[in-house]
This record gives C-alpha cells, structure tokens and sequence, in this order.
C-alpha cells in the first residue's frame, strides 16, 4: 500500500503546486454547496484533503524546500453501521534541497494514514475497526498541518509512542460534552500498511490503551492517555500522558507531558524511562495574525541527555482554512532532537 | 416639541422592535424526519457542534447553515451556538479531520427552505417572517 517515489519530482511538483497553494479556492468557493476546508460532498462521501509546503532551513544539515504533506481523505456516510473512512497522502517529497539525499529521505512515499469504518451503537457509543490515529494528546489526532499550532512539531507529540493503531475502538461521547469523552483501543498484531522507515522512529505492534477527554469549552479541553506496547525489538513501553488547551481572550496555552516506562528488550537502549513535554502559548493579534512560541523538553530513549527546545514564530491566516507559518527553533541544550533553524509553512485544507 | 425630539422618540420605539423580529428563527426539518422529537436549543447547538449526528430513526441528521456575514447566520450562532465565528471555524475543520462532515452553507432564505425541504434528514434554520412551506417546524429561537 506504499511506494516509493523516483526522480519525477519536477512532475508531480507542476501537478500538485496548484492545489497545495490554492490555486483551485476561488473557483471551488463559488460553488453554492462548498466551502474551503469542507470538502466536496458526492452522494454519501464527502472528498477533502489538506496540503502542506515547507521550506526547512536548519543551521546544520540538509535544507530542502517539500512537500510535507498532500493528504486526500473521504468520508462515508451511509448507514449508521457503515461509515467507512480512509485517509491517504504522499508526504516527504523534496522539490529542491542541498546535499547529498540520506536513507530515502526528501524522495516522497505514499502512505495509507486511516481505514476504518466506525459503526454507531447509539447512546454516544460508536466501534471503530480498521487502521487509525492513536488518541494520544490531540495533536496527535488533528496533526493536519493547517489545524496546528506551527510548522515543526513538538517531539513529545510523536515520537515516543504508537501515533497509529490497526484493531478497534470503542469511543463514547456525550450528546451535551458534560460527560468526558472516552476512547478504548487495541491492536492485536502489526500496523496494517506500516509507514515507511524514513518517516518513523519506532514500529509497534500490541498496542492498547485509552484516553480520556474532558470538553472545558467547544476547543478548550484537558486530556489523559495511557498507551502500553510492544515495538518490533521487543522493548514493552507503558506510556501515561496529560494534554491541554485553555483559551483565555486573545491567549491560548496549549500543552503534553508524556512518561513511559521502559522494559523487555532494553539492552539497546541509553535509558530505561523517556519522558518529555512541551508548553506552549499563542497570541492572537487579530483574527489573521497571531504569535505563538513553545518550550519543549525532551529525553528521549536512545540519548543520555534531554533536548530542550524553544521556538518563536508568527502565523497569516487569510481564511479559516489556510495558513502560513513562519518560525526559529533553537535549541538551547542537550542533544538536539528537533535541529536550530529558520522553518516555514504554506498549508492548505480544501 | 422639535422635529428631532420626535424622530429621536419614535426611533427609540422603533429600534427594540426591529430588533426582536430580526432575531427571531425558526428550526426546520425536512419532512422525513418521522416522529420528531421535541428539540432544545441544547440538542440544536449539539446537532450542529457534531455531537449528535442520528436522528432517533436511525437516518443521518444533515445540518445546514447560512453564510458567514448573514444576519440569520449570526444570529443563530449567537443565540443557540454561542461561539465566536473563529472558534467554530477551527472546530468543525477539526472535525472535519475526524470524519465529522461540517453544516453545509446555503446562500439565501430559498436556497436553505429548498435544501431542507429535498434532502432526507436535513436541519436548518429560517427566518420566522419566512412561510415553513414544506418543511417541518422543530423549534423557535429564542
């Protein structure tokens, strides 16, 4: 369900340059039904997506202007029961870069993200089967890149757990949102259509866990998750996690902490325990322009030292549904896990 | 008494009155909603945040919007929603990532009646000065 991509870069750049920067918005937006960010609706399936090009400008190593991401994902909606979904992208696709292209890195891969269908049991009870984000944080279910806060992601919101899940979920939500949200998951065996290594840290396989969200506003949440796994070495993880998001006026604070506890096959490894977590604050200037910053802290497994990482940058949102970001991380000690330098985003949903 | 005296107390009279019947809305429902349930604003604003998606036969509830800018559209989200327009925006394109498919917007008073009277298990709002005609009356805002 993956492949790798050749040197037809330049091809697929003059296909895909028109949609990922808009080019389509205007012309789709007069249309009486749609709207930017909505999708297309065709019967019961709704046809939507999201682009995003990055320009990645690291003190040291390779530079590179990509293709992060061009995600298409349909929806179905046909009978409380079936409810397929499915979510595809090509990602890591570099249009230009310096030096020399390491491990597959830069070349583009087609990933298969989602395949799930989720069956409604009513009472706000819904069983998802199939392949799915791992409800881990929220920035790990809404990682779209127009959807979140800046270009470059924290490290705690993904590396040091399962970010995909392929088994079931039960999920219960409350009509009102004054019951908190729970979801129930597992996964039996592998991930199905596993992502290339290019792209991945660790590759898991049993995985359980569960997450627990508490609505404070429509956007405003605070979150618990516990995952336990299994990777493909044989380290077993037990993972326990907070996230937050709490607005107040023009100020919004986000935030994850995550520990996990390290067993089994461990002898690899520089440490036994990986912990980490990021703060984050932005200000909203006016309902286009906003500045945000965060701080992260970061001990990853395979290092002895932890990373610590401050990043400050400023967001242009022309429409609900698209944004450009421009930021500098620095890191401030440690061993870097995300690189110093100058990094921005052209994202779209459409 | 002067001419602007009296202009000044006729639009003070005035004025609360075309207020309210600007704010007045009216929750429709195509016709194939069967047996429908006596809604709250509560189970409205739950429809339309994606909370609630099943009518209680089972049928896919498609709720419907007006455009950004229009005083039905403000009023309603003022009224039953109680959001800012960017924080709902943000919402619903987060949970369009989840599945979750957003209201659809309609452009006009016609346009909302005509949708809401020809898609099974459509939801919309109308103005009250708007005829139903068609369609069924669930609720009235405020």
């Amino acid at each position: 369900m993956r492949s790798r991509l050749g040197g037809q870069n330049w091809l697929l750049a003059a296909f895909t340059v028109p949609i990922v920067f808009g080019v389509a918005a205007p012309n789709a937006q007069a249309q009486d039904s749609y709207q930017l960010g909505h999708g297309y609706d065709v019967g019961p399936f709704n046809f939507a997506g999201y682009s995003d090009v990055t320009a990645n400008l690291p003190d040291e190593g390779r530079q590179s202007v990509s293709l992060d991401d061009l995600s298409l994902f349909v929806s179905g909606h046909i009978t409380p029961w079936l409810n397929p979904f499915t979510e595809a992208e090509l990602t890591d696709l570099d249009f230009v870069h310096s030096g020399l292209t390491q491990g597959g890195k830069g070349g583009g891969s087609l990933v298969l993200e989602r395949l799930y269908n989720d069956a409604d049991l009513g009472g706000g009870f819904t069983f998802r089967l199939g392949k799915m984000l791992a409800p881990v944080g929220e920035w790990n279910e809404i990682h779209a890149a127009p959807l979140v806060l800046s270009t470059v992601r924290p490290a705690v919101t993904y590396q040091n757990f399962s970010e995909y899940l392929t088994g079931a979920t039960l999920l219960y939500s409350d009509a009102s949102g004054s019951i908190p949200d729970i979801d129930l998951y597992w996964q039996p065996e592998r991930e199905f259509s596993e992502r290339p290594t290019s792209i991945t840290f660790d590759e898991y396989r049993e995985v359980e866990g569960a997450h627990v969200k508490i609505p404070l506003s429509l956007l405003d949440q605070l979150g618990f998750s516990v995952q336990r796994s299994r990777d493909t070495l044989g380290v077993v993880q037990t993972l326990a996690g907070v996230d937050f998001q709490y607005k107040i006026d023009r100020v919004t604070f986000q935030g994850e902490w995550t520990y996990s506890d390290l067993s089994g096959q461990t002898s690899k490894l520089a440490r036994r325990r990986e912990w980490g977590g990021y703060l984050s604050v932005s200000y909203a200037l006016d309902d286009r322009w906003s500045l945000y910053g965060w701080y992260e802290n970061f001990e990853k497994r395979s290092t002895t030292s932890s990373a610590d990482d401050l990043l400050f940058g400023v967001a242009f949102r022309p429409d609900p549904a698209i944004v450009f970001k421009l930021e500098y991380l620095q890191n401030i000690g440690g061993t870097p896990v995300n690189p110093t330098g100058l990094f921005a985003s052209w994202s779209v949903l459409f | 008494m002067n001419k602007r005296l009296i202009l000044l107390l006729l639009l003070t009279f005035l004025a609360p009155v075309q207020a309210a019947q600007a704010a007045r809305l009216i929750i429709i429902a195509n016709p194939s909603v069967v047996n429908p349930p006596t809604l709250s604003l509560k189970d409205v604003a739950a429809i339309y945040l994606l909370r609630v998606t099943i009518w209680p036969d089972g049928s896919r509830i498609v709720p419907v919007n007006r455009e950004v800018g229009s005083t039905e559209r403000t009023d309603f989200t003022a009224m039953v929603l109680h959001q800012d327009f960017e924080s709902l925006a943000a919402y619903w394109n987060e949970m369009h990532f989840q599945g979750k498919l957003p209201p659809v917007v309609q452009e006009s008073e016609p346009a909302m009646l005509a949708f809401v009277r020809s898609v099974p298990g459509a939801i919309g709002y109308i103005s009250e000065n708007t005829p139903a005609i068609g369609v069924t009356v669930l609720a009235h805002v405020p």
